[in-house]
């Protein structure tokens, strides 16, 4: 019986190659959504700032990096930056002379691009009478933002979040151009060798099918954690209208709020 | 001249003294250069019709609005656009909105917690303690560990007084509390704050329920245009108004 397109032992034989790929593509994951949100905070201050000149600059930075193409972004930084001498002579290049630094510098700038986004509408989203409620208990400016809401753009920015982490899980297959070998590397390589052209690349999908879903599986268990206190509405305010990138203004996130 | 009363004097002048309040939004002049002092534990009711100015009014008084002009002064403390002082005078003020707007993620009790401890730094059991004991008051001990959704209109609305008293404010602002309960709840809203003016908390609360207003206030004030139209004890307020517009006014929610 040979009507799978699946060779079951060259499966078998690729598992060790493809998790090695696996991690790879999981360090390409985790340290870019670390990175990106951490500068993704300030960008949104400054974004939702009463400076112009400040909220126009954060602007121009989620303008640039979401619009460009994350292959094109890649592109320019691992060859576009090798061409200033400046930066070759200095300290940095021990970062944009790596592949693996380049990666993590032009997807780190992509996803912070989106995350100020998912914040900024997130923090939109935060109901006014709620705010002025803890202004008018004298609670400080900084501790609405840490006890009010933060807590509160979590909750309404969750499912926002969980399909960018979604797509950026995918979208790290691009490294392979930079000659990272992450998991579609892999696969990619063991169909080189062999000319079999679906075995390597169904059980790369397939792993990156259970990373994606170990990843919901968490979202999931931390939205359900998150929304304790109206159980019974939970399932309601996950109910997000599309999916994938097109969830990201602060309109869309509106509607979602309970 | 006669002496003023005892009370003034001992304690320092009224609990608010509002002058020449004036604010826009836009071109629109929502307070008109509006006086008003009120004393130490007065009960006053603003009522008038809607954009009348009067929850303008009482959201200047804690700097929720910013005012254009005139000046207020509460326990003493000149309010200006100073934070520091805004947040003094905050923590003299407490208030009750329309729509409550407590926490939704936390419980009851959290909700009377959260400002305790972070503005006075108290330690959790201490907070927990000051919370229960009002929420013993407003007599929602049972519901402590209740989350907001799980409490109907007229609970939130009593956690939502609690949590004000927790900061044991000298003056209790009341935007609107009942009107956007159900019937059978605005009953116990207002039990709770008719025991709330029985203690010696100044209270100044816009409300279109009169049979509160009667029982409960000291001077009753109409509000129309962003001014003071009319303000009288209760009993003549109801039964003798003097102006046209009052008048109207109480024949409209009167009948």
């Amino acid at each position: 019986m040979n009507g799978l397109p699946i060779d079951v032992d060259l499966a078998w034989e690729s598992l060790p190659a493809l998790f090695d790929g696996l991690k790879v593509t999981a360090i390409l994951t985790a340290l870019p959504l670390l990175l990106g949100l951490a500068l993704a905070f300030p960008i949104c201050f400054a974004r939702m700032s009463d400076r112009r000149w400040l909220a126009f600059l954060a602007e121009a930075f989620v303008t640039f990096f979401r619009g460009a193409p994350l292959l094109i972004l890649l592109y320019l930084v691992y060859y576009g930056l090798g061409q200033i001498e400046a930066l070759r002579e200095g300290p940095f290049w021990v970062l944009f002379g790596s592949p693996f630094g380049c990666a993590i510098v032009a997807l780190s700038l992509n996803h912070a691009a989106y995350m100020v986004e998912v914040l900024r509408g997130s923090l939109l989203a935060v109901p006014h009478g709620i705010v002025e409620a803890s202004e008018a208990l004298g609670i400080s400016r900084r501790n609405v933002f840490i006890w009010v809401k933060m807590p509160l753009a979590i909750r309404y920015g969750l499912k926002a979040y969980q399909n960018e982490v979604v797509s950026f899980i995918k979208g790290t297959a691009i490294v392979s151009v930079v000659t990272i070998t992450d998991l579609t590397a892999v696969a990619n390589s063991i169909f080189e060798q062999t000319y079999d052209p679906f075995t390597p690349i169904l059980c790369a999908a397939a792993f990156y099918w259970a990373f994606v879903n170990v990843v919901r599986i968490v979202f999931d268990l931390w939205g359900r954690w998150l929304n304790r206190h109206n159980a019974e509405d939970a399932a309601a305010a996950a109910v997000v209208p599309g999916r994938g990138r097109s969830l990201r203004s602060a309109s869309d996130l509106k509607q979602v709020t309970p | 001249m006669i002496a003023q009363p005892a009370a003034t004097a001992e304690t320092g002048g009224p609990a608010i003294a509002i002058a020449g309040l004036v604010k826009h939004y836009g071109s629109h002049r929502a307070l008109n250069g509006l006086d008003l002092d009120i004393r130490r534990g007065e009960k006053i009711v603003i009522c008038g019709p809607s954009g009348s100015g009067k929850s303008t009014l009482i959201r200047c008084i804690n700097a929720l609005e910013r005012h254009d002009g005139g000046s207020i002064v509460v326990n003493g403390i000149r309010l200006t656009a100073d934070e520091g002082t805004v947040q003094d005078i905050r923590q003299e003020v407490g208030m009750v909105f329309q729509h409550f707007n407590l926490f939704p993620h936390l419980t009851a009790l959290e909700n009377c917690m959260l400002a305790p401890r972070l503005n006075r730094g108290l330690a959790k059991a201490r907070a927990e303690k000051l919370a229960m004991h009002y929420l013993e008051r407003v007599h929602l001990a049972d519901h402590a560990r209740k989350y907001p959704a799980r409490l109907s209109g007229g609970q939130q609305q009593r956690v939502a007084i609690a949590r004000a008293l927790c900061m044991e404010p000298r003056i209790l602002l009341f935007d609107e509390p009942t009107s956007a309960l159900d019937p059978e709840m605005v009953k116990e809203v207002l039990g709770v704050m008719e025991e709330l003016a029985a203690g010696g908390v100044t209270m100044i609360c816009v409300t279109h329920e009169m049979g509160f207003a009667r029982r409960v206030a000291d001077r009753c004030v109409f509000m129309d245009h962003g001014e003071i139209v009319e303000s009288a004890e209760a009993s003549t307020f109801f039964q003798a108004p003097e102006s046209g517009r009052l008048r109207d006014f109480l024949a409209q929610i009167l009948r």
